[in-house]
């Protein structure tokens, strides 16, 4: 296999930025550049290395040397001289003399041995046609690469021959071949050298294919950089491409079904409400789930203070929207890359952080061009909601009713029949009566859900320019403007945000690096997320609950609030309605985030540069939430208004020093980076609290009456020192070894300091003699690795016994009261991970197909456990460290080009599972039952996964008395009739008791899949990405209402097939109905009847793009114009009621999760767009 | 550059390098750690006790279902359904361990008691002034006492933790005679250090009288009536308690803490988190502008018909109909003790008054025993009443007699639970007044420990 490199390694980054230059952006140069003034140089180099003056080269004028090391001696002395010259007109000097070719392409150069000895390149002599060769053909054709780009200066050769060419700036090419040639040999550094057949043909039109093993990629791992080849840890890499294929508002979106191992959750769809992303499941109980994201340099984690901020105080902890998304403030457009670190080796270089795996983005620089590059990208997108309910209509509802209160009766009162005299609905009990509308029904038949949701409109704009390196200097610059309206009407969200990053080469050996980029978000928010009797209530579940029978609006127009869903009497249920929510709440969130950092990189000697990193994060973040007296809750006559404003300022800083080494001597590869960081968070939270408003015309706290206030500060630090070797001989055998320590505020006095370390292994077997002649194979890489991480994530004064205000009141005053709140627990730490994961990477034809497959098993131990403790201490909990929980899983991701030329087709496929089991918890093993938002129904047990759904198991539906009589004996159930859920008898005693209770399902999905095609022929590309995720349930806590028999308000579609005799049982799963179940059969009661598989397939992304040929429309001063349109969750096949099978509504406990009380549903889009170039 | 070296090596060894950059104090909380250094520390520290009492495991919710649903004069009503169950469950007897009103009653009042725990373990070495620190270790006590007086009826075999607990203590189970031993010792400290009163600023607090009743109630439930009839005496004649004229005037915002009042749970509206929600749970949900009255707690039948005709104290203490939004009447039974006018949601200035002098009056009947002292002190309540006397010639006997007047002067005060279990009629009452709800088979006279309590305690025993 061929071996490029580089003169110095810490440029390989440099490599990436330049295929894409090579693909991109070579078209408008011509061979006519003038040289810039600051490329003329004078030196007088006496017997230096050939690599010293490459080197010399590459810092002063910034022009980069590719070559192949076999082929070129670069330790081979030279002497020089030049004055003032061209840089350009002296590597023709430099090269001619020590006899090798070189190639230009805007600064990079490319030297190659002068192996074609009559090599005649077409500017400057045409091949004159050789008399005693009569019969030459002319050859003319066209070389690009796989994306139809031309690629100049290829090498062309007729095969058997000495004769060649190369091709021009255009790809064009002209040769005469000699007689008798049959096919010539194309090269092209980074291609695969192809022999094409030419006989019989006067115009060939060649595609180049990447040589994917000899590109020397380079990744981001945390502290520098490494060529992909060298990887030995589990990391994948998203580029820029695949970060906008799908309109968004924030990058995350882009790993949505297209990562192995890599799980996004939409839990919402809510705009701006932030994702469930999870790496390779979830390890930790108490402590938070979410990955480390690291923004360019600067680690984000969670202070979990902050997700407080947002949420309401007068609203109970579950029903409080889902936290705003810390991705939202990241323009996509600006992504270079997004690398998921997903094992302990790749992680553990950010030590008690990197548990839950690490996202590292960065965003993009300045162009390595000497031209600059404007882009413009615009979408426009229209919203609608995903799917609807199967909700009944009102003749439905009003048979569902008459039934449910007729069982009601007829189970309640003894000997009851249906014809008696004095009838259900004539005894004075409500829950027997059918309300009054209903019997004398006058036609109304609402579609509460299309009252509700309209269509949401989104438009992005950005603007970018990519400025070529002038005096060393270049940079990157960005504005955008993201707007959306959602698909409930007033939620909203904006973003305005800039992005510079500039480099410059400040001296020889010094070199800065400024980024800044402040952002301001505003979003308004709706009452979702919430059922019907939340305060306020949510807009969705009150909009499902309300009956068809009512109309939303007055006669007059106005909003019907007095004669809805709560005044139908009849037993049925209140509920407000919902467009009386949205006109009453107002929760207007407004962001102004800034990260900004400066490095500064110093080169000791060649291979040893310190850098030193400072970084900023700031959040100013401003909430005001007001509750109008307009709405009135469900049956109220009056409103009742309220209101919260809540400001905080988070400033978090970070500063980072690192030496890194790096040597390439021989066969051997050493890279050793050595640091130290400090990093320290301060938040301050004001919030005031205001109600009693007279009306609703200032809707602000000045509006009403000011009746509590606070004010909360909070700190947490992190001093680490870290250490990481790779090494690596023949780039066959692959080592990484990395250690960090961290010493962490939040931790007990006596155990704030951690060390974590981890070490990988690689083999590239196509780099052994064995599987040289093999050339089905291109790469074939195992890898194992091996290490260990932490999770900080637990409140910042965890380890600190905590007094918190607990006032009292004497003689009609408050006095204060303090009471200890919290147990301090001085040896507290941060929870371990210890991870294994085995990996192999193969790839077959050039890469044609390349695959992925990883194996990994994760142990996290000394969990940081809310250890349930006895009441008589008076606590409940007291945080430790504590239990162990598993995570295994595997990982497939195949990458194919099944076509490629002119019509080119690649597909990616990956596949990944994972198994999340609680090995052990407290001393006894005892279950922790937590309760969500409506009473205990998770259970985390050892040997199941984390928050499993906890209830009955429904094992059908008694059809006869006898079948009651003779099955166990139900204590839940006072009098069950036929009809009736026979619940099981888990433990077998006889009898169905709360011990009967038992995992019923759980979140976590058995398996998760995504397959991404993309074609493209010409200047067309269409491309669609199916998602699949397989296994995971759902507690649909809506079924409580929607969904449990008692008809007390309305009711999902699928209780039309209800069991209504034993001659109509209906479908087999749907209990009869009865007003009053909870006295009879008690079939609403927590089971496996509210868990529901939330498997889904859906199509989560179809694009069709064409590339306008701009050069022959615009001449030279477009690079590229393409016009595109997206649609986005078009379709989802699943057997989930609800409306996202992806749902969860408290996403920040991990021991509730996938609980739907009312979430915001997801949207389906189609989308237009433009992306510009020029 | 090696001058920027040794700067960055000077600004880390002063800021990030050094072991302070990660030794954070709380900075918006204090820490218990430096807490208890003066008689400022333990007055807060001892009215987050008080604050203890306000909450939905004390007298906000659990002690209200738990020691008056559970007897025979309230019930949840039938149309209960949902999460409401949780109620219907201990009304009706088929609650099981995980009920969540029984496990917040369990955490509810160890967390006062842990406070207490932690009150009178430290005062000891603080420096307070000797008088103070007595009053404060009263104070202490009673509450101390009066948790596990309420622990001891519910569950029996509980834990008697006395010192502040430390995780990984062992727990053991005791009877409720050992605790009530010690809640006799505890309380006739608290009694001789309290002050029979307050100054204005400090009413609400425990008082002489407070700890005398209870010790008086403690002792009565173990049948040293002639003990309790000492500690009665004391009240009567020596802490100048006296009966309202108007049994009406007892409830209300306006009249709290009055002569009668012995001890009450003390609470103000005013969106601080001081409010109760009594009004809210005991209304009909249309009684309240708001609509969220749950209609909770509500008079049986047999309740309605304990007060006879000309009982004054009917109307002071419940309602049969009220009038919806669609101006219908609905007849359904409610406690009107709480309400508060104007009704503020969950947020009312209503007081619950845990002791109070008729109780005293009828306990101390109750230890003399039958004789004409005992209907004096009996028909001095119901004088108040607008009723005439009784004596021995009224039909049944005299505990009989003795028991529904407690249940109608005392009614809807949680005082009904540890009389029947007293009086020994809890079978009786309850199949009597709600026979169609419970089944007599199930009733039993303790709670079950919360389940909680014994997965993490595998060496509790579960009450029958």
């Amino acid at each position: 296999m061929k071996n490029y490199s580089t003169n110095t390694g810490a440029k390989r980054l440099i490599k990436l930025v330049l295929m894409c230059f090579l693909f991109m952006n070579f078209t408008p140069l011509k061979a006519d550049v003038k040289c810039a003034q600051n490329d003329h140089i004078t030196v007088d180099f006496k017997n230096m290395e050939l690599k010293q003056v490459f080197n010399w080269i590459t810092q002063q004028v910034g022009y980069n040397f590719f070559y192949e090391a076999s082929e070129i001696d670069i330790e081979k002395k030279v002497s020089i001289q030049a004055t003032d010259t061209c840089i350009e007109d002296f590597l023709v000097k430099l090269f001619s003399k020590i006899e090798l070719d070189h190639r230009i392409v805007a600064k990079q150069v490319v030297v190659k041995p002068q192996r074609i000895d009559n090599f005649v390149p077409k500017a400057k002599v045409k091949t004159k046609p050789s008399p005693n060769n009569p019969q030459q053909a002319t050859l003319t054709g066209t070389i690009v690469d796989d994306a139809g780009i031309p690629l100049p200066g290829a090498s062309i050769v007729a095969k058997g021959s000495q004769i060649g060419t190369t091709s021009d700036f255009d790809g064009n090419f002209e040769l005469n071949l000699p007689e008798g040639t049959t096919a010539i040999i194309v090269s092209y550094i980074g291609f695969r050298t192809q022999e094409v057949d030419v006989q019989g043909q006067t115009s060939v039109s060649i595609t180049m294919e990447p040589d994917a093993a000899s590109l020397d990629e380079v990744v981001v791992v945390g502290y520098g950089t490494l060529a992909k080849k060298r990887v030995t840890g589990s990391v994948i890499s998203i580029d820029s491409e695949t970060i906008v294929e799908v309109p968004a508002l924030s990058p995350e979106a882009a790993i949505i079904g297209q990562v192995a191992g890599v799980q996004v959750q939409e839990v919402s769809g809510e705009p701006g409400a932030a994702p469930n992303i999870r790496v390779r499941g979830s390890g930790s109980i108490s402590a938070g789930n979410d990955p480390l994201f690291v923004i360019d340099g600067i680690p984000i984690s969670r202070n979990l203070t902050t997700s407080v901020i947002g949420g309401v105080s007068r609203r109970r902890a579950s029903f409080q929207p889902p936290p705003v998304n810390p991705l939202a403030t990241l323009n996509p457009n600006d992504i270079a890359s997004i690398e998921v670190l997903k094992d302990a080796s790749a992680a553990a270089i950010y030590g008690s952080r990197g548990g839950n795996g690490v996202l590292l983005i960065t965003t993009k620089k300045g162009a390595a061009s000497e031209t600059g590059r404007f882009s413009f990208d615009s979408f426009f997108s229209i919203q609608n909601v995903a799917n609807k309910l199967d909700l009944m209509n009102a003749p439905e509802l009003i048979d569902f009713t008459r039934d449910a209160r007729n069982n009601n009766y007829l189970s309640s009162v003894d000997g009851a029949s249906i014809d008696d005299p004095i009838g259900p609905g004539d005894r004075g009990d409500a829950l027997f009566e059918l309300p009054e509308s209903f019997i004398n029904w006058d036609g109304t038949d609402t579609d509460w859900q299309d009252v509700i949701f309209q269509t949401g409109i989104t438009q992005s704009y950005n603007f970018s320019y990519a400025s070529p390196t002038t005096n060393k200097t270049s940079f990157f610059a960005s504005a955008g403007y993201f707007t959306q309206e959602g698909i409930l009407d007033k939620s909203s969200f904006d973003r305005y945000s800039l992005l510079l990053n500039l480099n410059s080469q400040l001296t020889e050996k010094l070199n800065l690096d400024l980024r800044i980029a402040p952002t301001i978000t505003e979003n308004q928010r709706i009452p979702s997320s919430a059922p019907y009797f939340a305060r306020p209530p949510g807009v969705v579940y009150s909009a499902i609950v309300h009956s068809p029978t009512v109309n939303p609006f007055n006669p007059d127009g106005t909003i019907n609030q007095l004669n809805n869903q709560s005044f139908l009497g009849g037993g049925t249920t209140t509920a407000s309605n919902p467009l009386a929510i949205i006109e009453a709440v107002d929760d207007e969130i407004f962001q102004f985030q800034n990260r900004a950092s400066l490095a500064l990189s110093y080169e000791i000697i060649p291979e040893l540069t310190f850098r030193t990193f400072g970084g900023m994060y700031l959040n100013l973040f401003n909430q005001d939430f007001f509750r109008g007296n307009s709405l009135l809750f469900r049956n109220s006559t009056e409103g009742e208004s309220y209101a919260q404003a809540t400001s905080s300022t988070e400033v978090n800083w970070l500063w980072e020093n690192t030496l890194n080494w790096e040597k390439e001597f021989g066969d051997h590869y050493l890279n050793a980076v050595l640091g130290y960081t400090a990093q320290r968070d301060n938040i301050t939270i004001k919030e005031v609290l205001a109600d009693n408003f007279p009306d609703d015309l200032v809707t602000t706290i000045s509006g009403g009456q000011v009746f509590a206030g606070n004010s909360i500060e909070e700190q947490w630090s992190l001093a680490s020192a870290l250490f990481r070797l790779n090494y690596s001989y023949k780039d066959k055998y692959l080592f990484t070894g990395t250690i960090r320590s961290d010493r962490s505020s939040r931790f007990g006095a006596n155990n704030q300091t951690g060390y974590f370390p981890s070490f990988s292994v690689g083999w590239r077997l196509n780099e052994e003699e064995f599987l040289q002649s093999v050339e089905a194979i291109s790469e074939l890489k195992f890898r194992f690795s091996w290490g260990e991480t932490g999770n900080f994530e637990i409140p910042n004064y965890g380890a600190i016994g905590l007094l918190s205000p607990d006032n009292y009141n004497l003689s009609g005053n408050e006095v204060n009261g303090l009471v200890q709140s919290t147990i301090p627990n001085p040896e507290l730490t941060w929870e371990r991970s210890e991870q294994i994961n085995l990996g192999m990477e193969l790839g077959l034809f050039n890469n044609r197909l390349f695959l992925l497959a990883d194996y990994y098993n994760t142990k996290t131990s000394d969990l940081l456990l809310n250890v349930a403790i006895s009441g008589v201490s008076g606590f409940q909990t007291t945080l430790q460290n504590l239990g162990e929980v598993e995570n295994k899983g595997f990982e497939l991701a195949l990458r194919t080009k099944n076509f490629v030329g002119d019509f080119s087709w690649d597909t990616d496929i990956n596949f990944s599972t994972n198994q999340n089991e609680v090995l052990s918890l407290n001393e006894n093993n005892e279950p922790i039952f937590s309760a969500g938002s409506a009473g205990v129904r998770h259970v985390t047990r050892v040997g199941d996964p984390i928050g499993s759904y906890f209830g009955y198991i429904v094992d059908g539906i008694y059809q006869s008395q006898e079948e009651i009589d003779n099955a166990p004996f139900d204590t839940q159930a006072p009098n069950p009739a036929p009809g009736d859920f026979r619940f099981r008898d888990v433990d077998g005693d006889g009898e169905i008791t709360p011990d009967d209770r038992t995992v019923t399902g759980n979140y976590f999905p058995d398996f998760t899949w995504g397959i991404n095609n993309r074609f493209s022929y010409k200047g067309i590309d269409f491309s669609f990405l199916i998602q699949g995720v397989e296994g995971n349930e759902i507690l649909n806590l809506t079924s409580r209402h929607l969904k449990n028999g008692e008809a007390n308000f309305n009711s999902y579609a699928v209780f039309n097939n209800r069991w209504r005799s034993p001659s109509e049982p209906g479908n087999g799963s749907i209990p009869r109905a009865d007003r009053q179940t909870g006295n009879h059969g008690n079939n609403n009661r927590p089971s496996s009847f509210q868990v529901e598989d939330g498997s889904f397939i859906r199509l989560r992304n179809i694009t069709l793009g064409y590339t306008l040929p701009a050069d022959k429309i615009f001449g030279d001063s477009i690079d590229r114009l393409r016009v595109y349109v997206t649609g986005t969750n078009l379709f989802t096949i699943t057997d989930y009621l609800g409306y996202n099978p992806e749902v969860s509504n408290i996403s920040t406990n991990s021991l509730t999760p996938g609980e739907d009380y009312g979430a915001f549903p997801l949207t389906k889009n189609f989308t237009m767009g433009i992306n510009l170039s020029f | 550059m090696k001058r920027i070296l040794i700067i960055l090596l000077t600004i880390c060894v002063a800021s990030s390098c050094s072991d302070d950059f990660t030794d954070l104090a709380p900075i918006s909380n204090r820490n218990e750690a430096d807490f208890f250094n003066n008689e400022g520390d333990f007055i807060v520290s001892l009215n987050a006790s008080y604050a203890g009492l306000q909450d939905n495991g004390v007298y906000g919710r659990a002690y209200w279902t738990m020691f008056e649903m559970r007897g025979d004069n309230t019930d949840q009503g039938p149309d209960a359904t949902g999460l409401a169950r949780v109620f219907t469950e201990i009304n009706a007897f088929t609650e099981d361990p995980l009920n969540e009103q029984i496990d917040a009653a369990w955490s509810g009042s160890y967390r006062v008691i842990a406070n207490c725990n932690v009150i009178l373990d430290r005062i000891g070495s603080a420096n307070v002034e000797e008088g103070l620190q007595n009053r404060i270790i009263g104070e202490a006590l009673f509450l101390r006492s009066l948790m596990y007086y309420h622990l001891a009826i519910a569950f029996g075999n509980i834990p008697l933790q006395l010192t502040p607990f430390v995780p990984g203590d062992d727990l053991v189970q005791v009877d409720a005679a050992t605790v009530y031993g010690q809640l006799v010792t505890d309380l006739e400290t608290a009694e001789s250090n309290l002050p029979i009163s307050y100054p204005a600023s400090d009413v609400g607090r425990a008082t002489r009288g407070a700890a005398a009743t209870l010790l008086a109630k403690v002792l009565l439930t173990i049948g040293q009536d002639g003990q309790a009839e000492i500690v009665l005496r004391r009240i009567v004649d020596q802490y100048g308690y006296q009966l309202l004229p108007n049994y009406a005037d007892l409830w209300g915002a306006e009249n709290e803490n009055n002569a009668e009042s012995i001890f009450e749970v003390q609470f103000i509206s005013g969106g601080i988190g001081q409010g109760s929600a009594y009004t809210n749970d005991f209304s009909p949900s249309a009684i309240l502008q708001t609509g969220q009255g749950f209609g909770r707690n509500r008079p049986t039948a047999s309740m309605q018909n304990a007060y006879v005709t000309g009982d004054l104290r009917f109307e002071a203490s419940m309602d049969t109909t009220w009038i919806d939004t669609d101006d219908v009447v609905v007849v359904q039974n409610f406690v009107t003790k709480y309400v508060s006018d104007p009704p503020i949601e969950n947020d009312s200035d209503i007081n619950f008054v845990v002791f109070r002098y008729a109780d005293v009056l009828l306990m101390l009947a109750e230890a003399l025993g039958e004789s004409q002292e005992s209907y004096d002190l009996i028909n001095q309540v119901r004088a108040r009443a607008g009723l005439t006397g009784i004596d021995a010639t009224t039909p049944g006997t005299f505990e009989e007699k003795l028991l529904d007047e407690r249940q109608v002067e005392l009614a809807f005060e949680n005082h009904r639970w540890p009389d029947l279990l007293r009086f020994g009629t809890v079978v009786e009452k309850l199949t009597e007044a709600e026979p169609d709800v419970i089944n007599p088979a199930s009733i039993r006279t303790l709670f079950f420990i919360p389940q909680r309590e014994l997965d993490i305690n595998p060496n509790f025993i579960q009450n029958e």
